[in-house]
């Protein structure tokens, strides 16, 4: 009996107890409102225009996904997110694991470290890389001095660039979490594959591994989604050669004026994105996700 | 005399500034079932972590037939290990946790598939092959942690307290099992605990742990009844500890003598030298009749008494006010009651002076 | 083993390289922006060949920057204050309540903080177009909020989690009026969780571009946004002057916000 209704059919509790009911209800009142208003009415209205503008119908789904342009903005969104994701793994694993197991000390070194990275302006290290990477910039110039390139690397205003950056600002979203999951598995586990026979390539494959799926698979989710609707780290690093699915929505707007088309971007975005996040809660059993491009 | 089968030489282990083992060593028969006992804290863990390879010694050696066990990564020494907790691969069905030992040592599937069926009826689970671990009791759990351990035939099996996670009746139980898992396979056992009670039940030998270092090794009956140490005393079964002033008469006889000056002779093997001691009688080696005492007969007053069903407790107050333990049958107890005078009395053989 | 460091043999030395230049990676930009703020070349030559402060001097005399640098702080500040009275409202809610629907009502609470920012960024400035709030101290604040409110009521939330609601009834039964419980015996218990809700609204505020380029006006904008229109044309130490000064800002902020979770564990 401590459904909404209640405590209003039965008035005597509510003397006694703060507890469930229609109280409970009014705290959630100014939130919904404001949401409701600020958040879910214009992202609906922008999705109606995307069927409603210029004429009703879905003729700018048909342009988004027909013209070669955008297929190519589709292209380049999912390749850099697929590569991030791939490299922030490869790299991201061995430094959660190191995190996971290194004495005290220096793992809250390494904390300190992935927090600053991850709460320093998201324009500050955009800018960091772009001066980075830039013709004359310390990278090039690094590689030309040992000897491995003989004239300067375009690393900006490409993809290269955007990959770089966007691998930058998802390592700690990985790291963070995934860290979490190896330090739930008990490190016993792996001694027992140790003295059952397994080398150590074979308690990696066989036991580890398969143990840190759940964590893997959600924190690769995460960056890769994240990674589709990053807009300020490639429209700076990636130039207006290389667009990204994010860049061309805000493009569409501010340039064009083509708002029913950048509402069929946005839609098309919002259902791979949310789409995902589905996919996460209903088979990874949810697993926090991080900050957008902020 | 032949090579022991596993050898314990001069173990020891420091971390930083604290010793965790001392100058531990052991000989183990091939087919033993050898327990460590001990507090927490005591070492034994650690010296069986050293056998199975967590840990590496500061000093000493271990040798297999012979051969140095130390330079042999963990998983080339061939020795099977159950631990405290359960540890078996939450992803794998049962089945595959008992065969991933075979498995990682690449043998034919036939041969897996029958080893695996041959070691889930050793340990009375041969209908749980498809079961995930999460899914079992404890109990359940550490039998097929036994059965991984046993499938690969290795020559020693350590066991890190594998029955501490369970309940009394469930521990009595895979005890009994232990025993005769033990009998039908031959495998020798290194086993840890801090249980007196399951050592004495498993074991062929116990050696006790204390502080790092081995206090005594013996069977069950050595170490009940001949403890060469107060902590050994102490530490397995229970215990009256009398002080006493020491007079060492020779042939490993002393004199014990009680605060209020009556004395009694002793067995003082295990007492080195010095003139403080104590005097450990066991609460059932204690006898305690109604009446006065007279000459040099012990008087005490009995202050409690317990019925237990199969024999009577006392607790009986000296003449020193200090309270001791007497357990006799029932009907050796006849005519005592709170508050009577008695006179407590035992065999001179029972009493054990120690320093 | 794998997971015992002292037993890892010569992977351990693999793990610690890798993990040595990922420190490195995450590290070293942020050091080369500080070192490039008070180096004395105009085009970021590095290492600098002199030292100066003439970009802070720049930067801390232009009233284009210092106004956004105030606005920057005063939205943040609003924001904050909004986000954790409005987040400690729906998490008392969502705590104290049961009916049907509730799961889908937090899941949509949660919303915002998984959406793209840029798709909400659209729809608000579409919005905002139609009410005229683009360009006005209001707009930034609502598009501010609607992102920092979902990490204000999981803070909150969790720290509500770990409070017994019993608390609540025996302070009634001692005589306490509602609200005197929520002030006496609520409040004390999540304060930090609103510490932490607060510290982070202020941080998404504070860091918020993609939001903010959209409700910018020319005579409004924050910080980031500034950043973000000068980045476009040129790369001047300018920028990392003001990249160092948020560093910095951040580090306050990080310093602080450990030393209170210390100070509350003893």
């Amino acid at each position: 009996m401590s459904t909404a209704l209640s405590s209003t059919t039965v008035p005597v509790r509510r003397r006694f107890k703060l507890g469930p009911g229609a109280r409970g209800i009014k705290l959630l009142i100014p939130v919904l409102l404001l949401l409701a208003v600020f958040f879910l009415v214009p992202v609906l209205a922008l999705l109606l225009r995307s069927i409603m503008e210029p004429v009703p119908g879905l003729q700018n789904y048909v342009e988004l996904l027909g013209s070669q342009t955008y297929v190519r903005v589709f292209f380049n969104t999912f390749m850099v997110a697929g590569v991030v994701t791939l490299i922030t793994l490869l790299v991201g694993f061995p430094t959660a694991w190191l995190l996971a197991i290194m004495p005290k000390r220096w793992s809250q070194v390494m904390f300190a470290i992935l927090l600053l990275s991850m709460w320093t302006n998201l324009l500050a290290r955009t800018y960091a890389w772009m001066v980075l990477l830039q013709q004359t910039g310390l990278v090039n110039r690094v590689l030309m001095a040992i000897g491995v390139i003989d004239e300067p690397l375009t690393l900006v205003n490409n993809l290269i660039g955007v990959t770089i950056g966007m691998t930058y600002i998802m390592l700690p979203f990985l790291v963070l979490p995934l860290h979490a999951t190896l330090r739930a598995i008990d490190p016993s586990t792996l001694r027992a594959a140790a003295i059952c026979g397994a080398s150590r390539w074979q308690a990696l494959r066989l036991v580890l591994l398969p143990l840190a799926l759940p964590g893997i698979a959600s924190g690769a989710l995460m960056v890769f989604v994240m990674s589709l609707g990053y807009y300020v780290t490639p429209a700076l690093l990636g130039g207006t050669g290389y667009m990204m699915l994010a860049e061309l929505i805000a493009q569409l707007v501010q340039s064009l004026l083509n708002w029913g088309l950048a509402g069929a971007a946005a839609f098309v975005l919002l259902v791979v994105t949310l789409g995902l996040y589905a996919v996460q809660l209903r088979y990874l059993g949810g697993g926090r996700s991080g900050m957008g491009d902020r | 005399m032949t090579t022991p089968f596993l050898q314990i030489r001069g173990l020891r282990k420091t971390y930083d500034q604290v010793v965790a083992i001392d100058h531990v060593s052991l000989d183990i028969k091939q087919g033993e079932f050898m327990t460590f006992l001990g507090p927490s804290g005591s070492g034994k863990s650690t010296t069986l972590y050293i056998v199975a390879g967590f840990q590496e010694p500061t000093e000493g050696q271990v040798l297999l037939n012979g051969k140095s066990l130390l330079d042999v990564a963990p998983n080339q020494r061939n020795i099977g290990m159950v631990f405290q907790r359960y540890t078996l691969f939450p992803h794998l069905t049962v089945g595959e946790n008992v065969a991933f030992p075979l498995r990682v040592r690449r043998r034919p599937e036939a041969e897996i598939k029958a080893k695996v069926d041959k070691m889930l009826e050793l340990v009375h689970l041969g209908g749980y092959r498809d079961r995930l671990p999460g899914q079992m009791s404890g109990g359940q759990q550490q039998r097929v942690a036994i059965a991984r351990a046993l499938a690969y035939d290795p020559p020693l099996l350590l066991m890190d307290e594998p029955l501490s996670a369970l309940d009394k009746k469930l521990r009595e139980e895979i005890q009994f099992e232990l025993r005769r898992i033990h009998q039908e396979t031959g495998v020798t056992i290194l086993y840890v605990t801090h249980d007196q009670e399951e050592a004495l039940r498993l074991s062929d030998r116990i050696a006790v742990f204390s502080q790092g270092k081995i206090e005594q090794v013996g069977t069950g009956e050595e170490l009940y009844e001949r403890p060469t140490s107060r902590f050994v005393a102490g530490f397995i079964g229970n215990s009256n500890f009398l002080p006493v002033k020491v007079e060492k008469l020779g042939s490993g006889r002393a004199r014990a003598v009680f605060p209020n000056g009556q004395a009694v002779e002793g067995d003082a093997s295990a007492f080195a030298s010095g003139s403080d001691g104590t005097l450990m009688v066991r609460p059932e080696q204690m006898r305690i009749r109604p009446g006065t005492a007279v000459g040099q007969e012990l008087a005490v007053t009995v202050r409690d008494m317990t019925y237990l069903g199969d024999s009577m407790h006392f607790a009986v107050q000296t003449p020193w006010n200090q309270e001791l333990a007497v357990r006799m049958a029932v009907r050796d107890g006849q005519g005592l009651c709170i508050g009577s005078s008695a006179v407590l009395e035992w065999d001179t053989q029972h009493g054990h002076v120690f320093a | 083993m794998l997971l015992d460091y002292d037993r890892l043999g010569f992977w351990r030395w693999i793990l610690v390289a890798i993990g040595v230049v990922v420190m490195l990676f995450l590290l070293l930009p942020i050091l080369f922006i500080a070192a490039l703020s008070f180096g004395d070349s105009q085009w970021l030559v590095f290492p600098p060949p002199g030292w100066t402060l003439q970009w802070y001097e720049q930067l801390l005399t232009d009233p284009v920057w210092l106004n956004s640098l105030f606005t920057s702080a005063k939205v943040a500040v609003i924001v904050t204050v909004l986000s954790v009275v409005l987040g400690l409202l729906a998490a008392l809610g969502l705590a104290r309540s049961k009916f049907f629907g509730k799961s889908a009502l937090q899941a949509f609470f949660l919303t915002p903080m998984v959406l793209p920012v840029v798709v909400l960024a659209v729809a608000l400035y579409a919005f905002f177009l139609k009410l005229g709030l683009t360009g006005t101290l209001t707009g930034f604040v609502i598009g501010h909020l609607i992102i920092a409110l979902p990490f204000s009521i999981i803070t909150i939330g969790n720290s509500l989690q770990s409070f017994d609601p019993a608390l609540e009834d025996a302070a009634m039964i001692c005589g306490a009026g509602p609200l005197e419980v929520k002030w006496r015996v609520t409040l004390p218990a999540i304060r930090l969780g609103m510490f932490a809700a607060a510290i982070f609204s202020f941080l998404i505020s504070w860091d918020e571009v993609v939001l903010s380029i959209f409700m910018a006006s020319p005579t409004l904008q924050t910080l980031p946004v500034l950043i973000w229109s000068t980045l476009r044309q040129d790369l001047t130490p300018v920028i990392a002057a003001a990249s160092t000064l948020l560093v910095a800002f951040t580090i306050v902020l990080m310093l602080l916000a450990s030393l209170l979770k210390k100070g509350t564990r003893s």
